[in-house]
């Protein structure tokens, strides 16, 4: 209630900074390295992930571990489909697929809670991967497939595109009533019922948007994979991933999950290439060192610090 | 007062945190000294950590920690262009087993670190996905752990790519079935893991098998997570039939010899794939490894440069690290590397893959050279192995064996131990 | 047919029995103590690969082995849970984010384990044969160690049943498991106990590491696939039923020796397609409170 006077002027200066960076980042391939391109790439796939991860498991405080499904959906999507079609129709298609199974998942697993629904989510992974393992092996007789290789500029782009609408949709349902809705289910899920909120087209539409952009970006980042299998595709690490950098940055935050994926994916870049023998050693270190200085992650960090400069100020005006 | 102070110690932690992961960033960007002349940089993306770090470590790994010792000792490899010897830099990054992550090194080695050389990275699917890249920069690629039927069919479209490890057809499971098919093996049985690796063995086994006489009387795919095999092993001690073959990895492999051991599944020929050769097998089972067959490429006894090598590798060092099918053909591998770059006296990828492609070297295999890709199968020393009196025997083919194949095999100890 | 059905029931709780303890272990972590701990597995890779250079390099009997894992995995997971999960609890404002968090760390400790454990001993695949040997049960033959193992695994199961239904640290730990609150009022330090379930908890899976040691390889990277094991029983069973464990893993081996006899090849989906039918009935697990 305090800072409300300040809003209009944050928002702002929000407006500005996204604006400047979105420059900056649209504008990078003429001037930064090429590797530059290819890691961050990479890194805003990690941010597409969690961040769309939050869309749905965020304010509802589901968790789910079914972002390895949907990727997984687009990359089988490009590697299908990506000699045969444009690249915008091929990620199109990619995120339609993985809308169209989360909208499935999501009216199946309406009575489950917790726990119960995460490992659901899980069993959602491991079921398609040894089915399409099993479909692969008996009916095309193939196990792994060539992927379509596109450029790396193409490939930022459409990464980059990817980013700035997965970072607009969070933006918009955080300020919307649908967004409100998501919330109140998360607080009390009876409640908002009694409410008037329709509970189950709330949660399977989020979780469905969320899952759009996840499948969209396994189509494209596909591409540079070269050469897939289901074991390669269906990889579960992919679930834990937005998990981890989710609640390494924050979850109170927009820009939580976002930076937790930025830092997390960095860090662990420089330590597969600095340190390739105690990657694991020094990640694990850092870890348990940020859970245990930073309770509400790293947006929880920023927040301290705004609070203190903000108190500041109230302190003397 | 006692709130402030415990703030500060927290914010110093927090400062910490923070500042360790920017010097970390920091220090990436140094950049890697590649072009200035001082020494040969060789780039690889390697699984250090995650689900193929069992076959990269024991693989690979202790041929090029061997290898790249002895040439620096000898000051190099000569150089022409540069008329003196130059010193070999490994660069080694740890791709956790991902191939998304395998192809970013791979590009980043290409494009940012401008490594001279870029050597292999490990798994068959990851040959599959390093081979383009490579060959789309120009990168001669000499593959190590991998190899399999449909890469023959795509070496033609990628000339800088050769393929040194010998595979189902290429030459090992016409020789066993020869072998088999001699001692009398009327019928087999083949469990084969639900993956690119097990559907080619079975399926070449399907051609070779029936060639010499042998009826493939069950087939069973596994998927790769399953590790209880007991219900498999018992549908092929029913169906009593004189060859059992088992096409997986180490960590399906180990339980179905535990396995046939505590079900008193006794057939005449027991096949493994990929795990008999190491030396851990041996190891695990000790005199229970008797009679086991599986893939192999050489043995010390051949010849005095296999002898040496063996002594180089094995001596000294623990027996679990022993791999007797795919390190003479990897070392092998980095011998022509090496000869090659003598040759044309410059670093030039272009050149050396020509020379590579088209003459002839003297490795650790007698004359060796490649054969549209594939590393010729008449360089081969060996591709089937039995364990004898705990010696991993070459058995096949016949002109290369060191021993006579053991047929029936004896049965499995009783009473453990 | 009465022998081929006999055959594949026993051959399912063999390996059930194990899943059964891995599984119980987790759910004193997960159900009492709250801690989604993701490094279960690298007790149970400890506790296989102590067991394996104990039996190799000092020829000790692996089951003798487990007076030593067991009691030392114990200690290492208490003193865990007292310096780090202990202060997560207290810096973490509600249980959400101390789930979230606790799960964060025990993956940051399932990373350092793993890194630890593969500087010490490589990540080779390792395993040695003992009682490897067929036994014949009324025409149905089984390994001499994985009789052995389900032996051992219904043992600890029963003795753990009784530790928990007669003693007073039992007793604290089920009160715990309904309500912290309650336990509080007991007269126990909750925080102890709390530690002890931790602790017990990696106890277990260092039994069971080295019960699996005895008939499947084991290396310094095999954790994490029984954790994942452990987490879909302990869900199976019903969040907080330590009996739910128990027989969620016997119950998950046995569904997977009747899928294996029928098509190994459709083993693993047929795994997931029951489980996630199982859920879709019974939305709290077999014997988990709504």
């Amino acid at each position: 209630m305090k800072h409300k006077p300040r809003l209009p002027q944050g928002l702002l200066t929000t407006g500005s900074i996204t604006l400047t960076v979105l420059v900056l980042f649209a504008t990078l391939p003429g001037y930064a390295s090429i590797y530059t391109v290819i890691l961050l790439a990479a890194i805003f796939m990690y941010i597409v992930l969690t961040l769309s991860w939050s869309i749905f498991s965020g304010p509802t405080g589901y968790i789910s571990l079914a972002s390895a499904a949907f990727l997984g959906t687009g990359i089988y999507t490009s590697a299908i489909f990506g000699k045969m079609l444009p690249l915008p129709v091929v990620v199109g298609i990619g995120g339609l697929a993985s809308f169209c199974l989360a909208l499935l998942a999501g009216a199946l697993t309406l009575r489950l809670k917790g726990i119960y629904f995460s490992m659901f989510t899980f069993g959602l992974v491991e079921l398609i991967k040894h089915l399409m393992l099993w479909f692969e092996i008996n009916l095309t007789g193939t196990r792994g497939r060539f992927v379509i290789v596109v450029d790396h500029i193409t490939v930022y782009y459409v990464m980059l595109v990817l980013l700035a609408l997965t970072i607009l949709t969070a933006y918009a349902i955080r300020r919307s009533k649908f967004g409100l809705a998501l919330q109140s289910i998360g607080e009390q899920e009876e409640a908002a019922a009694h409410t008037g909120v329709n509970v189950t087209l709330v949660k399977v539409s989020a979780f469905a948007i969320s899952a759009f952009f996840v499948g969209a970006t396994g189509a494209i980042m596909a591409t540079r994979w070269t050469y897939i299998d289901p074991y390669i595709a269906f990889n579960y690490l992919f679930s834990f991933m937005p998990v981890l950098m989710a609640i390494f940055g924050g979850m109170g935050q927009l820009y939580g999950p976002i930076m937790g994926a930025t830092v997390f994916a960095y860090l662990e870049e420089i330590l597969i290439t600095r340190f390739p023998y105690f990657y694991m050693l020094f990640f694990g270190i850092i870890l348990i060192v940020s859970v245990l200085y930073l309770p509400n992650g790293l947006a929880g960090l920023i927040q301290g610090w705004q609070k203190r400069v903000w108190g500041a100020r109230y302190v003397h005006p | 007062m006692e709130d402030k102070k415990r703030l500060t110690r927290r914010d110093f932690l927090k400062v910490a945190a923070v500042g360790t992961a920017g010097l970390a960033g920091a220090c990436s960007q140094i950049p890697v000294t590649g072009k200035d002349k001082e020494k040969i940089v060789v780039g690889m993306s390697r699984p250090l950590s995650g689900p193929l770090a069992v076959i990269g470590d024991s693989a690979f790994r202790p041929i090029y920690e061997t290898w790249v010792p002895e040439v620096n000792a000898e000051g190099g490899i000569y150089v022409e262009e540069y008329g003196r010897k130059l010193p070999i830099e490994l660069i080694v990054y740890d791709d956790k087993s991902d191939v998304g992550t395998m192809t970013r090194l791979t590009e980043k080695l290409i494009v940012e670190d401008k490594v001279d050389f870029l050597w292999p990275a490990s798994g068959t699917s990851f040959v599959f996905a390093q081979a383009p890249i490579a060959n789309k920069y120009g990168y001669v690629l000499i593959t190590a752990e991998g190899g399999a039927t449909s890469i023959k069919d795509m070496l033609p479209s990628l000339p800088f790519v050769f393929v040194t490890l010998s595979f189902s057809d290429w030459y090992q499971l016409p020789v066993l079935a020869e072998l088999l098919g001699e001692k009398g093996a009327k019928t087999a049985y083949i469990v084969y893991i639900a993956d690119l690796h097990g559907i080619e063995y079975s399926g070449v086994a399907g051609i070779e098998f029936p060639k010499q006489g042998i009826d493939i009387i069950g087939v069973k795919s596994v998927p790769p997570d399953i590790k209880d095999l007991s219900q498999i092993i018992k549908e092929a001690k029913a169906s009593n039939a004189d060859v059992f073959c088992c096409f997986a990895y180490p960590d399906q492999v180990m339980p179905a010899t535990g396995t046939s051991m505590e079900l008193g599944f006794n057939p005449k020929a027991w096949v493994g794939g990929p795990c008999v050769n190491f030396g851990f097998y041996h190891t695990t089972f000790g005199p229970a490894a008797e009679g086991v067959l599986g893939f192999t490429s050489f043995s010390p006894k051949q010849s005095a440069a296999a002898k040496t090598l063996a002594d180089k590798l094995y001596t000294g060092k623990p027996e679990e690290a022993q791999d007797w099918w795919g390190h003479p053909l990897y070392w092998a591998g980095l011998e022509i590397w090496k000869q090659a770059i003598e040759k044309a006296g410059t670093l030039d990828q272009a050149k050396i893959r020509d020379i590579i492609a088209t003459e002839k070297f003297q490795t650790v295999l007698g004359e060796t050279w490649f054969d549209n890709g594939l590393l010729a199968k008449e360089c081969h020393t060996g591709e089937i192995g039995q364990w004898q009196n705990g010696v991993y025997e070459v058995v096949g083919p016949k002109n290369m064996a060191t021993a006579d194949t053991v047929y029936p095999k004896p049965e499995w100890p009783t009473g453990g131990g | 047919m009465l022998v081929t059905f006999l055959d594949i029931v026993i051959a399912g709780l063999l390996l059930g029995g194990l899943y059964a303890l891995i599984a119980m272990g987790l759910s004193l972590q997960y159900g009492v103590a709250r801690v989604l701990n993701i490094s279960h597995g690298e007790f149970i890779m400890l506790g296989a690969l102590t067991t394996w250079a104990f039996y190799t390099a000092f020829d000790i009997n692996p089951l003798a082995a487990l007076a030593i894992c067991g009691p030392l995995a114990f200690i290492l997971g208490f003193i865990i849970h007292r310096t780090l999960y202990k202060r997560l609890l207290n810096s973490s404002g509600s249980l959400a984010l101390f789930e979230g968090n606790s799960m964060l760390a025990s993956f940051g400790l399932m990373f350092i384990v793993q890194n630890l454990a593969l500087m010490f001993w490589g990540p080779e695949i390792r395993g040695y044969s003992y009682l490897a040997f067929p036994v014949d049960l009324a025409g149905a033959v089984f390994g001499a160690n994985r009789l052995v193992t389900l032996g051992f695994a219904i043992l600890i199961g029963l003795t753990f049943y009784f530790f928990l239904t007669r003693t007073r640290i039992g007793k604290a730990i089920r009160a715990a498991a309904q309500d912290p609150a309650a336990a509080g009022i007991m007269g126990v330090d909750i925080n102890n106990v709390l530690a002890i379930c931790f602790g017990l908890g990696a106890a277990m899976a260092a039994i069971a590491g080295m019960l699996i040691s005895m008939s499947y390889p084991v290396h310094t990277g095999m954790g994490l696939e029984y954790t994942i094991i452990a987490i879909i029983v302990v869900v199976l069973g019903g969040l907080g039923s330590i009996p739910g464990s128990f027989i969620g893993g016997l119950l998950l081996g046995l569904i997977g020796s009747i899928v294996t006899y029928f098509e190994p090849g459709l083993a693993l989906a047929a795994y997931y397609v029951i489980f996630i039918l199982l859920l879709l009935v019974k939305p709290t697990g077999l014997m988990g409170k709504s």
